[in-house]
């Protein structure tokens, strides 16, 4: 199918150009008695405070949605944080955005046309996720209810291992790639996570020899090529253009394009699960944006097993047809390497935390744009990114093109 | 509330030993899974037709840790993807070589349905593939 055209109906530099002015985050891990409130306030007020900005500065309040539990969900989605902020009576709306991995990329989208259009003026968006602290069985049987057909495919013992590993295997077949190279994308992404304080696997280095020896879970995926699931929360803040140079703010990044495609709702519905909808998603991001995948100085795509990436980035055109995990044990996406690839860790190595785990590789690209990175990891001179998420059984595949923009005084 | 009847014929069907897939009685395009209208017409006069019971292994993996609530005593087993000869899609449970082994299965295998028991329908209401000459 041949991509249409969309025109971004906003440019660098308009007053009502959204733009991203801060973020915020705290580590991703195992953190029982870390509260659900508790996490939520601290990354809000980090993210504000990142952005020059206090609680009352802020008219729309997005939420993305936990996976954890049904009581935490209601207060997110019943404006808890608004009341927990100080800015019941003052806030204009507070809700939440779903598309499971891909919630991140689709809350960007509705928070830039809110704000492009004016229905707000600065937006905080908050994630928190508790999986790591919650109970392991009852977590798995939650997921496989996930882009699964309860009267159609539950009855198989599908979950989301094994959506992983039946994705994995049709990858390594058309591809013709080795355990090991799939392995040397965990390997990359914990590389990275030894950078990265707030990641799960921050003081912990992995081999390719130590990923092949772990147990087999779901063939051909071994244990650590599953992502761990893990507690975590992260934020950021949206204003428009105009405003962000009140405030004095000179560099700051905006939303060049965007594509996406939704292939399949479960995983037997794609038609080609080594390719899923990343290439028609890909060209229509190039369509709005006029950019190509050269055009990059880091990528941040969504990474619950390997081959979700490997994929990924072959659709985009980081890495040519076939040659994706290929790409990674050459050491392509590592610290220094060609294109720094997933540079907080990724799901694999910073934590899985459900919806989250998008998020925070979205926040960790603002990050890298707004050159806020810690100095071990910041990539220097960073002006461009590929965000790419996906969410459910891997049903859509999301991107969103950010650059670096300089908003003069 | 009650099964839909695209539910309760689709495992009707399995349980008598057919594999059904459903028929658009205007457009005459298989659908799979069921579906309340048809995607290609919009029609809502759905029929079935007996698949031939015969296609391609899209991909599968073998599920040995991890089990869903109630499937922990089917541990391990192996669930696959197949595209049928009829142009729609699956998913299925993969039967072993020999008890926990399904090494001789490799992506675009040729493989074909299997008839097995009422009862075991009842219980797990999925149709079962295994590798043509396998």
């Amino acid at each position: 199918m041949m991509a249409e055209e969309w025109t971004l109906h906003v440019s660098p530099g308009a007053a009502n150009d959204p733009v991203f002015v801060g973020v915020g985050e705290i580590p991703t891990g195992k953190f029982p008695d870390r509260g659900f409130i508790q996490a939520l306030t601290k990354v809000a007020l980090l993210a504000l405070k990142d952005a020059g900005m206090v609680p009352r500065d802020i008219d729309t309040i997005m939420l993305i949605p936990n996976l954890h539990g049904a009581a935490d969900q209601a207060d997110l989605v019943f404006s808890r944080m608004v009341e927990e902020l100080g800015i019941h009576g003052t806030c204009k709306s507070s809700y939440m955005i779903h598309s499971g991995g891909s919630t991140s990329d689709n809350a960007v989208r509705a928070a830039h046309g809110l704000i492009a259009t004016g229905h707000a003026q600065n937006i905080l968006v908050l994630q928190c996720e508790r999986w790591g602290s919650a109970d392991l069985n009852e977590m798995i049987t939650m997921l496989s209810k996930n882009g699964i057909p309860g009267e159609w495919e539950l009855p198989s013992g599908i979950q989301f291992n094994a959506i992983g590993a039946m994705i994995t295997r049709r990858y390594m077949h058309a591809s013709g790639s080795s355990a090991a190279d799939m392995a040397s994308v965990c390997v990359t992404l914990r590389n990275w996570a030894n950078l990265n304080e707030n990641a799960m696997y921050y003081t912990k280095p992995l081999t390719v020899e130590q990923v092949l020896a772990s147990r087999m879970v779901a063939d051909p995926l071994h244990s650590y090529e599953c992502p761990p699931m893990a507690d975590g929360a992260c934020a950021f803040v949206m204003t428009n253009t105009a405003n962000a140079k009140k405030r004095g703010i000179t560099n700051a990044v905006r939303v060049a394009g965007s594509g996406g495609c939704v292939s399949h709702y479960c995983l037997s519905q794609e038609r080609d699960q080594a390719v899923l909808g990343w290439p028609l998603a890909a060209e229509r991001a190039w369509n709005q944006s006029g950019w190509g995948p050269q055009d990059a100085d880091i990528a941040e795509i969504y990474d619950s097993y390997a081959a979700v990436t490997t994929i990924a980035i072959e659709g985009i055109g980081i890495a040519a047809k076939g040659e994706g995990a290929r790409w990674f044990a050459a050491g392509n996406g590592n610290p220094g390497g060609k294109l720094p690839t997933n540079t907080n860790g990724g799901l694999l190595s910073a934590g899985h935390t459900g919806v989250g785990g998008g998020t925070a590789l979205l926040v960790e690209g603002i990050r890298q744009l707004l050159h806020r990175a810690p100095d071990k990891r910041q990539v220097e001179n960073c002006q461009k990114a590929i965000i790419g998420g996906s969410g459910g059984s891997y049903m859509d595949a999301q991107i969103l093109l950010l650059e670096r923009t300089k908003l003069g005084a | 509330m009650k099964m839909p009847t695209i539910v309760s014929e689709f495992r009707a069907g399995l349980a008598n030993g057919q594999l059904l897939i459903q028929n658009c009685t205007d457009c005459e395009q298989p659908n799979m899974w069921p579906r309340y209208a048809c995607p290609h017409c919009q029609s809502e006069n759905l029929g079935w037709r007996v698949s031939g019971g015969k296609g391609s292994l899209h991909s599968f993996c073998v599920l040995r840790q991890g089990a869903p609530e109630g499937f922990e005593e089917d541990l391990p087993y192996a669930i696959g993807v197949v595209k049928l000869d009829e142009g729609v899609q699956l998913a299925v449970r993969l039967v072993p070589d020999a008890p926990g082994d399904w090494e001789s299965y490799s992506c675009d295998d040729r493989v074909e349905f299997l008839a097995v028991s009422a009862e075991q329908i009842e219980k797990r209401p999925v149709a079962t593939f295994r590798r043509v000459g396998g």
